[in-house]
C-alpha cells in the first residue's frame, strides 16, 4: 500500500516536472489573457452594477439593467444588431461555401488568385475600406447614384435614408467577412477524404448528394467555426458604423456596440455602458451555444 | 541546460508581452475607429541665446516635470508647441514640459481613457466644451486665482469669461476666440445672380429674406449641385446648424431657466428650412457630417457652407473659386454668432507642485509679452485680451472677422447636459428632414435634451 502511494506520488511528480516547461511557455499568454481580457471583463461586470461616470461611482444594483430594457435607443440598437446577425451569418457562410466549392478544385495558381481577391478586403485597413465605400454611396457624386442616374433613376441617399442605411452596412460587412471563410473552406474541402467521394460517385451518387452526404459533414467543424466567428464579428460591428453613419440616421444603423461606445465616450456613463456590454456578451454566448448545439459541436456524422 | 534555455525563452516571451505598454503610438485594430495619433516629445531646458524671453527669471526652485496634451489648434505639425516650450524653458529652467499632441478624431477618447485610468495630463489645450465637462466632474484645478480684476477688465467680454466657468468656477484660462460663420462661393452666387442678395459692405450682415431669395436663385440656376447642405450627421460642427436655426428668426435654444428648449421662433426656422429642402432651394443630408459638408463646399458641390470658420477656411480652402465669409442671415440683420474659444486647463493630479508649475506655464503661453500674441496668431483666432490689440493689421479679412465680436451670442458648450443636447440635436434634425412634424420633433428634443443618458439611481 505504502509502495503504491509512493509510486503514484513519484508519477505525479514526474508529470509535473515534464509539464513545467510547457506551463512556463504558456505563462506569458496566460498573464496577457488574465490581465487584458479576464480582468477587464470582471471589472466591467462589477462596474455595470454602479452608476459610474466621470464624477464618481455608486452601487445601484440591477438598476442599469432594468433601465436598459426600457431604453428605446438600446432596444432599437438591439433589433439592428439582431438583423445584422441574422442576415450576415447565413449569407456569409453560404456564399463562402459556394465560392470555396467552386474554386478549391481549380489549378493552384488560379485558386490562389481568387483567394487573394476575396481576402483583400480583410487585410485592407477598415478606414480605407470605409472611405471608398462612403465615396461610392455618396448621394451627390457617388458611383452607385451615377449608375442609377444613367438609367434614369433618381439618386438615393444610401446612408442617409433609414430604409437603406442598414442594408449598406450589411453589404460592407459582407464584403469584409467572406475572405477568411473562403480560405478556410478551400482548405477544408481540400482535406476531404477523396476515397469516400470516389466511392460515392462509383455508387451513383449525384454531385449534390456527394456534397451533402460526404463533403458537408466532413467540413462541419469549419462551418461551425465560420458561423461562430461571423456571429461574433456581426455582433461587434462598430468601425463601419462609427466611420460611416455614426449610428444614424436617428439610430437606424446603431448597434449595441456603437451605442455602448456613444454612452461611454460621449456621455461618460461608464456603468450604463458596461451593462450594455454584459448583456451583449451574454447574448453572444447564448447564440454561440445554440450554434454549437445545433451543429453537434462540429462533429461529422 | 535545456531547462535554462527554456526558462530564458519563456522570460523573453513574458517581457515581450509587456513591451507594447511603452509604445509611443497607438495602432488601430480591425474593429477600431481611426487611431489616436499621439506623439510624445520630452523636452529638457536648454538655454538658447537667440530668443529673448520677456518674463523675469524666477528664483531657483525644485525641479518639476509636467505633461502637456495639445489638440492641433496651433496647426497640425506646426512645431509651435515645441517653440513655446523652449522659450518657457529659458525663463523657468526648473520646469520640464512633456508634450503629447492629439488629433480631434480619436483624441477625446484618449483623454477620457487617460482620465479614468488616472493618467491624465497636467495641462490640456482645448476648448471649453470638454474642459468645462471635466471641471464639473471634479477633474480640474480651479483657476479663479488667474482671473484677476486686471485680466477680466482686459478681456472685457462677459460671454468669454462665462465660457471659461462652470457654476461660477473658472476652469479654463482663455487664449483666443473666433466666430463661427458661413462661407459662400462667390462665382456660384454670381452665376445665379444671387450675389445681389448678399451684403458685401461693412460687416456683411444680411437678412433671412435675402438668404431665402439667394437659395432660390441658386437652385433655379443650378450653379452648383445643391445651394447648400444642412448636415445632420452626428459628429462635430453642430454650432453651424444651431446658429443657422437660431438666426433665421432670432430664436433661442435655451429658455429663461437655462434649460435646453427650442422656442416657437425656432420651430418657425426649422419649418422654413424644411420647406426650403422640399422646394429644393436647400438640401439636407442626414448622412453628412460637418466635414462632409465642408468638403462638398470646397469641391463646388454646394454653394455655401454653414460650418465656416478661421481654421476651416484654411483647411478647406479652394483654389477654383472665391470663398467669401458672411455672418449667418438673421431676421433683423443683426446676427448672433456662436464662437470658439481656445484655452488651457489644469488637471488635478493631486500634486500641488505640478499644479503650480502648470499654471505658470499657462500664464506664459497666454500672457507673455512676446509669446502671448504669437500664440494667438498661431491659432488663427483673435486675442481675448484687448491689450493685445489688432494682431493682423494688414489683413482685411481678419479685420472683418474681428469686428463680429460684437455679435457674439451665448456660449452653449459649457451649459449643463450639452453633450446630451448635442446628440439629441442631430437626432431632431434627422427626424425633421426625414419629413417629421417639426413641432412634435422639437417637443421630443426639448424633453430629451435635458436628460443625461439614464444614470441609474
Amino acid at each position: 500500500m505504502a509502495n503504491s502511494k509512493a509510486v503514484v506520488r513519484a508519477g505525479i511528480s514526474s508529470q509535473i516536472k515534464s509539464n513545467f516547461i510547457s506551463y512556463l511557455f504558456m505563462l506569458p499568454i496566460l498573464v496577457f489573457f488574465l490581465g487584458f481580457v479576464i480582468l477587464p471583463m470582471v471589472m466591467g461586470v462589477f462596474t455595470s452594477f454602479t452608476n459610474s461616470n466621470m464624477g464618481g461611482s455608486e452601487f445601484v444594483g440591477f438598476s442599469n439593467y432594468i433601465q436598459l430594457f426600457q431604453d428605446k435607443n438600446f432596444l432599437k440598437s438591439s433589433v439592428n444588431t439582431i438583423i445584422i446577425v441574422i442576415v450576415s451569418v447565413p449569407t456569409v457562410a453560404f456564399f463562402s461555401l459556394w465560392v470555396g466549392s467552386a474554386i478549391y478544385k481549380l489549378k493552384p495558381a488560379i485558386c490562389s488568385f481568387f483567394r487573394c481577391v476575396f481576402y483583400l478586403p480583410v487585410v485592407t485597413g477598415s478606414v480605407a475600406v470605409v472611405v471608398v465605400w462612403k465615396w461610392m454611396f455618396d448621394v451627390y457624386n457617388g458611383l452607385f447614384n451615377h449608375g442609377l442616374n444613367a438609367i434614369g433613376v433618381q439618386s438615393v441617399n444610401w446612408l442617409g435614408d433609414s430604409k437603406t442605411a442598414l442594408l449598406c452596412i450589411i453589404l460592407i460587412l459582407f464584403t469584409t467577412s467572406i475572405g477568411q471563410p473562403i480560405v478556410l473552406y478551400v482548405s477544408a474541402l481540400g482535406n476531404v477524404d477523396q476515397s469516400l467521394v470516389e466511392a460515392a460517385e462509383v455508387d451513383g451518387a449525384t454531385k449534390l448528394q456527394t456534397f451533402w452526404r460526404i463533403k458537408y459533414p466532413a467540413i462541419m467543424p469549419t462551418t461551425l467555426y465560420v458561423m461562430v466567428i461571423t456571429t461574433i464579428n456581426s455582433f461587434q460591428c462598430f468601425a463601419l458604423i462609427q466611420l460611416l453613419t455614426s449610428g444614424g440616421p436617428n439610430y437606424a444603423t446603431s448597434t449595441v456596440m456603437y451605442l455602448l461606445y456613444e454612452t461611454a465616450f460621449k456621455r461618460y456613463q461608464y456603468g450604463y455602458a458596461d451593462a450594455m456590454g454584459v448583456v451583449l456578451a451574454i447574448v453572444i454566448a447564448i447564440f454561440s451555444a445554440i450554434q454549437f448545439k445545433v451543429m453537434n459541436g462540429g462533429t461529422a456524422e | 541546460m535545456k531547462k535554462l534555455v527554456s526558462i530564458a525563452l519563456a522570460a523573453m516571451l513574458l517581457l515581450s508581452t509587456f513591451s507594447g505598454c511603452s509604445a509611443e503610438t497607438t495602432t488601430a485594430q480591425k474593429t477600431d475607429p481611426a487611431p489616436a495619433t499621439k506623439t510624445e516629445t520630452e523636452t529638457k531646458t536648454t538655454p538658447d541665446a537667440a530668443t529673448t524671453p520677456t518674463a523675469p527669471e524666477t528664483p531657483s526652485a525644485q525641479p518639476v516635470e509636467i505633461s502637456w496634451w495639445a489638440f492641433p489648434t496651433f496647426g497640425v505639425n506646426s512645431g509651435y508647441e515645441q517653440e513655446v516650450i523652449d522659450a518657457f524653458a529659458k525663463v523657468h529652467p526648473e520646469i520640464t514640459i512633456k508634450l503629447t499632441t492629439l488629433d480631434f478624431q480619436a483624441g477625446p477618447e484618449a483623454l477620457t481613457s487617460a482620465i479614468e485610468a488616472g493618467t491624465a495630463p497636467d495641462v490640456l489645450f482645448d476648448a471649453p466644451g470638454r474642459i468645462i465637462e471635466y471641471g464639473r466632474n471634479g477633474k480640474l484645478i480651479k483657476l479663479d486665482d488667474m482671473f484677476t480684476a486686471d485680466f477680466t477688465k482686459d478681456v472685457n467680454n462677459e460671454g468669454v469669461i462665462s465660457a471659461c466657468k462652470a457654476d461660477g468656477t473658472a476652469y479654463m484660462y482663455p487664449l483666443s476666440i473666433a466666430p463661427f460663420y458661413m462661407g459662400i462661393n462667390k462665382e456660384a452666387f454670381e452665376k445665379a445672380d444671387a450675389l445681389q442678395y448678399v451684403n458685401l459692405e461693412g460687416d456683411r450682415a444680411w437678412t433671412t429674406e435675402n438668404f431665402t431669395k439667394a437659395c432660390e436663385a441658386l437652385a433655379k440656376a443650378a450653379a452648383t449641385q445643391v445651394p447648400g447642405i444642412v448636415y445632420c450627421g452626428g459628429q462635430g460642427g453642430d454650432q453651424g446648424t444651431r446658429a443657422l436655426v437660431n438666426n433665421l428668426n432670432s430664436s433661442s435654444i435655451v429658455n429663461a431657466d437655462g434649460k435646453w428648449a427650442i422656442d416657437e421662433k425656432g420651430i418657425k426656422s426649422l419649418e422654413l428650412l424644411q420647406k426650403m429642402v422640399t422646394d429644393k432651394s436647400l438640401d439636407a443630408n442626414t448622412a453628412y457630417a460637418a466635414a462632409d459638408e465642408l468638403q462638398a463646399f470646397q469641391n463646388g458641390v454646394a454653394a455655401m457652407s454653414f460650418c465656416w470658420g478661421t481654421s476651416n477656411s484654411i483647411t478647406y480652402k479652394s483654389d477654383s473659386f472665391t470663398q467669401i465669409s458672411v455672418p449667418f442671415p438673421s431676421e433683423d440683420g443683426t446676427p448672433s454668432l456662436e464662437f470658439l474659444a481656445n484655452g488651457f486647463c489644469v488637471f488635478d493630479n493631486k500634486d500641488d507642485a505640478k499644479a503650480a508649475a502648470a499654471k505658470t506655464f499657462i500664464q506664459f503661453i497666454c500672457d507673455d509679452g512676446i509669446y502671448g500674441p504669437q500664440s494667438v496668431v498661431k491659432t488663427g483666432a483673435f486675442p481675448v485680451r484687448e491689450s493685445f490689440g489688432n494682431l493682423y493689421p494688414d489683413d482685411a479679412e481678419k479685420g472683418l472677422l474681428s469686428s463680429w465680436t460684437k455679435y457674439y451670442g451665448p456660449y452653449y458648450n459649457t451649459s449643463a447636459n450639452f453633450t446630451a443636447m448635442r446628440t439629441e440635436w442631430w437626432n431632431m434634425l434627422q427626424r425633421v428632414f426625414q419629413g417629421g412634424n417639426v413641432a412634435a420633433e422639437v417637443e421630443i428634443f426639448n424633453a430629451q435634451a435635458n436628460q443625461s443618458v439614464t444614470p441609474a439611481k
